[in-house]
């Protein structure tokens, strides 16, 4: 079946311990390469502030996956975020039809090298035109 | 209205025409990428109530501004970026 190019980002709990996050993190990896899909990033970022309170909270973990997978795992991932209580909040998005885990790896190589934040000069010009 | 009221105004419309021309950085720079996941950089097209800045404002072109605002809202939905400013955590 063909793989597409999806990325998924979800929101845990805070009061989650790192065992169970993995596992879960493992859980959803183990439902993409089932299915004949690869996954390419897992990530997980640090405990991080939100910016407004999801469900009273006002921290959690941030996981990121990159993964190529045939269309109908997605409904499975869905169900599995939705069924878990301990995930705040979950986004997947498709990036492409086409999935090539060589090129996304030297994407992210490529962005990480260079920096990506703007010129400070541009951030002026921008919070000046605001005031005025 | 007075003639000086007049000449005043024609002034004004005159200065807006002469308006430097804003170029679009994501059009400049096409290392740039527009990634809900930066909020950095979505910050700067956010105003401090949490709004979507206008292109008029930014100068973005209307094919960057339109990715622009879906990420925001892809960002505001997982919590990255504040729907209002009255909800910010205050702690």
């Amino acid at each position: 079946m063909q793989l597409k190019h999806y990325e998924t980002l979800y929101l845990m709990h805070s009061g989650m311990s790192e065992d169970d996050r993995s596992a879960f993190g493992g859980k959803l990896q183990g439902i993409i390469t089932q299915s004949g899909g690869q996954v390419v990033v897992c990530d997980s970022w640090p405990l991080q502030r939100l910016a407004y309170k999801v469900r009273r909270q006002t921290q959690g973990y941030y996981v990121l996956l990159e993964y190529g997978a045939p269309a109908n795992v997605i409904s499975d991932i869905t169900r599995e975020l939705r069924l878990n209580d301990q995930v705040l909040k979950f986004l997947t998005i498709k990036h492409g039809d086409k999935f090539d885990a060589e090129a996304i790896l030297n994407a992210k190589q490529s962005v990480s090298a260079e920096s990506v934040s703007l010129p400070e000069a541009a951030l002026e010009t921008i919070s000046s035109e605001e005031e005025g | 209205m007075t003639q000086q009221d007049y000449k005043a105004n024609t002034a004004v419309r005159k200065r807006r025409v002469y308006m430097r021309k804003k170029i679009c950085r994501f059009c400049a720079d096409k290392k740039l990428h527009i990634d809900y996941k930066d909020v950095r950089t979505l910050r700067y097209f956010v105003s401090e109530r949490g709004k979507i800045l206008s292109a008029r404002i930014t100068g973005v072109c209307a094919r960057h501004q339109r990715s622009l605002t879906t990420a925001i809202k892809y960002a505001r939905h997982m919590a990255l970026l504040p729907f209002t400013s009255s909800h910010v955590l205050s702690d």
